[in-house]
């Protein structure tokens, strides 16, 4: 029994580990409909900050999350200001193609600047080994990773979808003239919107580095697990990312347990059965 | 004896400057190994022992000149490594090899090394079954599997870890070293509690760590590839309570490998695992040799086994060269000098199978631990001469 539980918990920390590193990517790609696989780089780049800043600066790591959502989302705009916006009408090949480029180059800079290794994190002893809680051994950084998974879902749900601003940019990317028209100001809200994405990227990014390690390879190895939630969950809605990520991370913790032989099969046999059955995710919007 | 000869090789060597030379063919010298990608730290790690080797000992031994010639491998990629050795063996005229790293590459460089007669040294890859069967002109530095995967299973029954739990990635060198390790278990009188492959894309270890709960072990034996597999099964050991809770966790030393051990951090406290080198050995070579390695490339990457083969197989290099001096170059001769002969490296003795042309080497049994605030692989056992076998 305490094992299901224990099994259980951990699949739906799993779960909002991938939550967190795939809903920046759900924004940009759901709610501006631009396929930006850079977002791993972006998630990578936190994970560098929060490095820089707990290392080299020793400062707590609760100060760096922030730091990492600030910084990156400014990162973002400057590349959306500069890259980014000039392929906003293309077709998905060819932001696929710019945008891998994108993170074979961030992988080459990272290498650059801080070498081809694995980076050393240290966490607060409070983040880190066990707590007995209901009778179950659980980690600590597992129930922190819950916590703010389910405080981050919630701001993002009433923040992104429930607000005007939500629905300006849906306006914005649905009739780019007509919202013009109007008086909104696409190119800022396009901004945004974009800051916003990279930013939740960057703090995915900072929220796993401990979970994952960082190294310049990070946006390769995690890149096909923020597609597969992105998809699975359909694009544009936090709500069926946040679906998707648990039931993925549930179903890959508990196959593996279980069925250890082929448990790392689980979470692509869903992938495929969901697309097979709902093209556009759990709960996409139909065009 | 060993000793005398190597001295009086360094001393021809530096008697000898390299300008004073009588003017002889020079000797190609190819090093294949990855540059790139998420595997170019091997790269990294072959070029420093190169450059320091050759800042000690120039660059002619014997009077031949050598001209090194690198191609990236870009990591384990059997059809790249094959084209790279056919344009290294063809159009650069090669007549020795460094590399190319990894398993698939080497079987892919087998049959052209053979018919073109090149020397070929191993220096990154560790599967049985190739050297010494697939063509007489490789021969090795790196190590052999069985010598890390078997020597900790005696080990932990003789410490009293008699019920061990086997954790594998789902690889080839995985199911390789599973193998070996549960059959040498077995042997001395052992119980296996349970064994598990992991995926080669695994961000997730909770479900297996659970598993390994369940089955109660006294420890754990972990065969994982460099990279973040090994960071996130020491992670996930640690996390879990699993160590806390006294299980002993186990490996080959890849797991506790130093350049990457610092970003384990104290997960890997107390690792036990099999290694055939390590920065901390304690021999008077080892200290000049890490000492200088570090002043030349810098302390930061960590040096790693990379380094090392690449050193020991330029030392057999360098020795063949000379016991050629003012011939032509005869890779049959050259092989047969290399096979059979014993020396004295940074990480012990080691002698190369005259039969076979694999290596035979010192195991340690190594402790991670904390010397002077930095994670270390401390040698605690020394088991000598141990066979590719």
């Amino acid at each position: 029994m305490t094992s299901i539980a224990t099994v259980l918990f951990n699949g739906v920390a799993y779960g909002m580990l991938l939550f967190i590193m795939s809903v920046g990517l759900s924004v940009t790609l759901g709610m501006m409909n631009f396929v930006n696989l850079a977002q791993a780089s972006f998630s990578m780049f936190g994970g560098y900050i929060v490095v820089l800043v707990v290392q080299r600066l020793g400062l707590p790591f609760l100060v760096s999350l922030p730091i990492a959502f600030i910084i990156v989302g400014l990162f973002s705009i400057v590349i959306e200001r500069l890259v980014f916006r000039h392929f906003y009408g293309t077709d998905d090949l060819t932001q696929v193609l710019l945008t891998i480029g994108l993170v074979f180059m961030s992988i080459s800079t990272a290498s650059y600047f801080f070498g081809g290794t694995y980076q050393r994190i240290d966490m607060p002893a409070w983040l880190s080994g066990q707590r007995d809680i209901f009778g179950l051994t659980l980690e600590r950084y597992r129930i922190f990773i819950v916590v703010s998974g389910a405080i981050l879902s919630l701001v993002l749900i009433l923040g992104l979808e429930r607000t005007k601003l939500g629905g300006m940019v849906r306006a914005c990317v649905d009739n780019p003239r007509a919202a013009n028209g109007c008086g909104l100001n696409t190119q800022m809200i396009f901004a945004v919107t974009f800051a916003i994405g990279g930013g939740l990227a960057g703090l995915g990014g900072a929220l796993s580095a401990n979970l994952l390690g960082i190294d310049p390879n990070f946006p390769l190895r995690y890149l096909v697990y923020l597609l597969i939630i992105v998809s699975v969950g359909g694009m544009g809605t936090i709500g069926g990312t946040l679906i998707a990520a648990v039931t993925l991370g549930v179903a890959d913790v508990a196959g593996k347990y279980y069925f250890p032989s082929f448990g790392g099969f689980v979470i692509y046999a869903i992938t495929i059965a969901v697309m097979l059955w709902r093209p556009r995710g759990l709960l996409g919007r139909t065009a | 004896m060993k000793r005398v000869l190597l001295a009086s090789i360094a001393a021809c060597v530096a008697m000898l400057p390299a300008g004073s030379l009588r003017a002889q063919e020079s000797i190609k010298v190819g090093v294949l190994v990855s540059y790139s990608g998420m595997t170019s730290l091997g790269g990294q790690q072959t070029d420093a022992a190169i450059k320091l080797f050759q800042s000690k000992y120039g660059d002619a031994p014997g009077g031949h000149k050598i001209e090194l010639i690198r191609r990236d491998t870009t990591g384990p990629n059997p059809e790249v490594a094959k084209r790279l050795v056919q344009e290294a063996v063809t159009r650069d005229k090669v007549q020795i090899l460094l590399g190319p790293d990894f398993t698939p590459n080497t079987l892919a460089a087998a049959p052209i090394v053979t018919e073109a007669k090149v020397p070929t040294f191993v220096i990154g890859a560790a599967t049985t079954g190739i050297i010494g069967e697939k063509s007489p002109y490789l021969t090795r530095t790196f190590f052999a599997t069985p010598q890390l995967c078997k020597p900790l299973a005696p080990y932990a029954v003789k410490n009293n870890w008699k019920n061990v739990f086997v954790m594998v990635a789902d690889f080839a060198p995985g199911h390789d070293c599973e193998k070996i390790f549960i059959d040498a278990l077995k042997e001395a009188g052992g119980t296996l509690a349970g064994n598990l492959r992991i995926p080669t894309r695994n961000p997730e270890f909770s479900a297996y760590t659970q598993r390994i709960k369940d089955a109660k072990p006294d420890a754990v034996f972990i065969f994982m590839p460099l990279g973040e597999l090994s960071l996130g099964s020491l992670r996930a050991m640690s996390d879990s309570g699993l160590k806390a809770a006294g299980v002993k966790i186990m490996g080959t030393g890849d797991i506790t490998d130093e350049s990457y051990v610092d970003a384990v951090g104290d997960a890997a406290l107390d690792v036990i695992t099999t290694g055939m080198y390590s920065t901390q050995h304690n021999s008077a070579m080892n200290k000049e040799f890490v000492a200088e390695y570090t002043k030349l490339n810098g302390a930061s990457p960590r040096m790693g086994w990379g380094a090392i083969a690449a050193w020991d197989a330029l030392r057999l290099v360098y020795d063949g060269l000379e016991a050629q001096k003012g011939a032509k170059f005869d890779p049959d001769k050259f092989m047969a000098f290399v096979r059979g002969r014993t020396f004295e490296s940074p990480r012990g003795p080691i002698t190369i199978d005259k039969g076979n042309g694999d290596i035979v080497q010192n195991v340690y049994i190594r402790r991670t631990e904390k010397v002077n605030g930095v994670l270390q692989n401390v040698e605690i056992e020394t088991l000598a001469n141990q066979s590719f076998k």
